[in-house]
């Protein structure tokens, strides 16, 4: 293997993939980087056998072959290396040598043979979508998806495919995110797939906002590439619970308020907030929202803000921690907030949002104690 | 809460001596108070492990952690006793009531060592000298509870868990069972004792200090924070610096009530079969669960812990959704964690244990939730009045009138 390649095309290809490559691992292979050198540039690929990722950058090559290196020490070099070509030789399958100016490395690394294969995906029947879509859906829903192991269906986000729309949907149990995003048509047919944030949070950051990808899947995998990107998940499999039937329909009093400000309240509250509930507390009444907390053993807060509020009057419990992040994701400067009762769950919207998408928050209420 | 203008911090530990023991010779007066060589901890030919020894039984080699059929052998007079949980725990809340009444921040660290924040009681007790104090103290805990501490105090928690140490009469017959170490002289007292001796250098951490020839206190003090960071890695390295100066934590919580409760179980002979293991498992929930539920507390983690026949232990703990306290959504959660650790190495089992940390008040749940819980961890508000109910007539019939099925008249198996 033999091949040139600017420091800068090679400094992007390793970010790429290094996120991929775990940091410990009982399996020594994994932490190594698949290099391939072809006569389409070089292939970096990356697994941790949940999440596997390969791009391929523009190298002129000299001579085809493959190994792998060291994934972090890679990285490290070329991070360290000056802004000019690079030259990488291999002689032997497991022995790499860089050379980039007055420098020269030579790592060690292991045979391409140990390296796992990649899932094998059928792309044909699968879907075509925009990336930006798919990315519009990804930051806006993925971060509601629970980091708990108790329940590991709620640690993916739900992505339903539909002949005109594509959906996604996460929630902890406590909070949920739901996007639709409309599409004229993707292809493939109809599908429900729970995918783990990790890959979607990959496939958020490597694909090109105007690309377009295809989806391919097998039993347990699911595969997304463009033409220098790929990117294969495992599938998180089981019935993703029913969360249509948890989406409040009554609720008669709304609230809509400048996210900016409800947030910068929230922020100032939470600071005399119980660092195990974040527990705040709303009162609405007629074009006013007041604020408070109360924490035994530490303190208290109050603050009042203007809002439009429509309903009987209404005192809920928050977890601030949760509201804040709801607020994070809302596209738009203000927002409407819907609310039934104390215990029953709030929905948060964006007003005003000039996108043909449809977002929708989801909170659940903390328990007052008076 | 402030520092009192002097500024020192006036830190005591209080542990209880040979808490098992004296609990024990007080709770059954005509087997274990005649008894010189007392045994806590496991029956003859059982093959549990001693959970205290007298002083007396000691004296032939005795210790915690020992397997009762050594201790047998070391002290074949030796008389043994199981360990009185029940009665441990009446005398833990006895002796909390008395220290709570001489300073507010009282914080139990064990079922018989407690962390006492005296700092800003000077006038209080009208200048009078800690040691003064402490041995007030000392005798109102004797006078009312029946046991006897031994009261170390200092600047700081490391000081005074070490001092209290000095001041047992197992160690030094002459001690007065109080010893405090005065501002300024942390350092001079750490320089007296070995490394080993300083809480949280375990054997482990041991061995890599022999390895530079270190054995004492003072010629780690020769040793600079850098060699010990690279040794020991930064944080490891960092702490023994500080920690062999005298300097360590001086904060008293007294919310920390118990931060966890275990129990755990050596079985007569070893056990291979996975249903006797759960069937041991629930035993040990069900006990613990009694507990749990009147102390008013629920779990947010639940750890299981198992011993192969070759003592080789092993544990997994999970954080819950939810904090948890009936039996059967305990038992859901604990019974797949002893099944992963089947799963992983599936031989004849010593010991099951369970515990439950993030012990929270379990006053109703503050978040609601959007989702029913899974059907199979959930604890429904019916395990909820079921497992209250079960409480009350237990309280009132006796500790074992409601039990599980399983647990009912094994043949072969029978205990208590």
């Amino acid at each position: 293997m033999k091949f040139t390649i600017t420091r800068e095309k090679l400094h992007e290809g390793l970010g790429a993939v290094a996120a991929s490559v775990p940091t410990k691992t009982t399996l020594p292979v994994l932490a190594n980087i698949l290099v391939e050198a072809s006569k389409d540039g070089l292939r970096l690929s990356g697994t941790d056998l949940d999440i596997s990722v390969s791009t391929t950058i523009p190298a002129s090559v000299d001579q085809e072959g493959a190994t792998t290196l060291p994934a972090r020490k890679l990285v490290e070099i070329v991070k360290e290396l000056p802004n000019a070509a690079i030259r990488m030789t291999s002689s032997g399958e497991q022995r790499a040598t860089i050379e980039c100016g007055k420098s020269k490395f030579k790592l060690l690394g292991l045979s391409r043979d140990d390296f796992p294969a990649f899932p094998s995906v059928k792309f044909e029947g699968g879907w075509k979508v925009a990336a930006k879509d798919l990315q519009k859906l990804i930051q806006h829903v993925a971060f509601a998806a629970s980091t708990e192991e108790s329940r590991p269906i709620l640690n993916g986000v739900l992505w339903e495919l539909r002949a005109d729309r594509m959906r996604m949907v996460a929630t902890n149990g406590h909070r949920l995110a739901r996007m639709d995003v409309p599409t004229s048509g993707h292809g493939g047919g109809q599908a429900d797939l729970i995918i783990p944030p990790k890959a979607l949070e990959q496939i958020r950051r490597l694909f090109g906002g105007d690309e377009e990808i295809e989806i391919g899947k097998s039993d347990n995998h699911l595969g997304f590439r463009s033409t220098t990107t790929q990117i294969y998940t495992r599938l998180i499999e089981g019935p993703y619970p029913n969360y249509e039937q948890v989406i409040p329909r009554e609720n008669d009093k709304s609230l809509t308020a400048d996210k900016a400000a409800l947030a910068a309240a929230l922020r100032r509250m939470s600071i005399v907030a119980s660092d195990q509930t974040h527990r705040i507390r709303m009162a609405f009444t007629n074009g006013a929202c007041k604020l408070s907390v109360q924490t035994p053993d530490l303190g208290e807060a109050q603050e009042e803000l203007a809002v439009a509020y429509e309903g009987d009057s209404l005192e809920i419990g928050f977890n601030a921690a949760y509201m804040l992040e709801i607020l994070k994701y809302m596209p738009t400067d203000e927002v409407r907030m819907t609310f039934k009762a104390p215990e029953r769950a709030a929905t948060c919207e964006p007003v005003g949002w000039d996108d043909p998408a449809s977002y929708m928050t989801l909170v659940m209420p903390l328990r007052l104690v008076d | 809460m402030g520092q009192p203008p002097a500024g020192a911090r006036r830190i005591l530990l209080a542990d209880c001596d040979q808490m098992f023991v004296a609990v024990a010779r007080l709770a059954d007066p005509e087997v274990a108070g005649k008894a010189r060589l007392l045994v806590v901890g496991g029956r003859p030919g059982g093959r549990g492990v001693v959970c205290s020894a007298s002083y007396e039984a000691r004296a032939y080699g005795l210790r915690a952690g020992m397997p009762i059929s050594r201790a047998e052998r070391l002290c074949p007079k030796a008389t043994f006793v199981p360990v009185p949980r029940k009665a441990c725990g009446v005398k833990h809340r006895e002796i909390r009531a008395v220290l709570d009444e001489w300073t507010p921040l009282v914080e139990p660290a064990s079922v018989d060592e407690f962390y006492l924040d005296l700092t800003g009681t000077e006038r209080l007790y009208k200048d009078e000298a800690l040691a003064q104090t402490a041995g007030r103290l000392r005798a109102d805990v004797h006078a009312r509870a029946g046991l006897t501490l031994s009261i170390g105090g200092g600047t700081n928690r490391l000081v005074a868990k070490l001092a209290a140490e000095r001041a047992k009469p197992r160690n030094n017959p002459e001690a007065p069972g109080v010893l405090i170490v005065p501002p300024g002289q942390e350092g001079a007292f750490l320089a007296d004792h070995a490394l080993a001796e300083i809480p949280g250098v375990g054997p482990r951490l041991q061995a890599a200090l022999r390895r530079y020839g270190l054995i004492r206190v003072p010629e780690a003090l020769r040793i600079e924070c850098g060699a010990f960071e690279r040794w020991l890695g930064p944080r490891t390295g960092q702490w023994l610096y500080r920690r062999i100066r005298g300097q360590g934590s001086d904060e008293v919580d007294p919310v920390g009530e118990a931060k966890s409760m275990s129990h755990e179980e050596t079985f007569a002979k070893d056990i291979a079969s996975d249903d006797a293991l759960e069937a041991e498992l629930l035993r040990l929930v069900t006990a613990l669960g009694r507990d749990l539920r009147a102390e008013g507390l629920a779990a947010g983690c639940i750890t299981v812990k198992l011993r192969d026949h070759d003592f080789k232990t092993r544990q997994l703990s999970r954080s819950q959704p939810e904090p948890l306290r009936t039996d059967r959504a305990i038992f859901g959660a604990a019974r797949e964690m002893l099944r992963a650790l089947r799963a992983r190495r599936r031989v004849a089992a010593r010991l099951v244990g369970v515990s439950f940390s993030a012990l929270t008040a379990s006053e109703g749940k503050p978040q609601f939730t959007l989702l029913p819980a899974d059907t199979r961890e959930r604890e429904t508000p019916k395990d909820r009045r079921l497992a209250t109910a079960v409480d009350r007539i237990n309280a009132k019939l006796g500790e074992r009138t409601i039990r599980p099925a399983r647990l009912v008249r094994r043949p072969g198996r029978e205990r208590e």
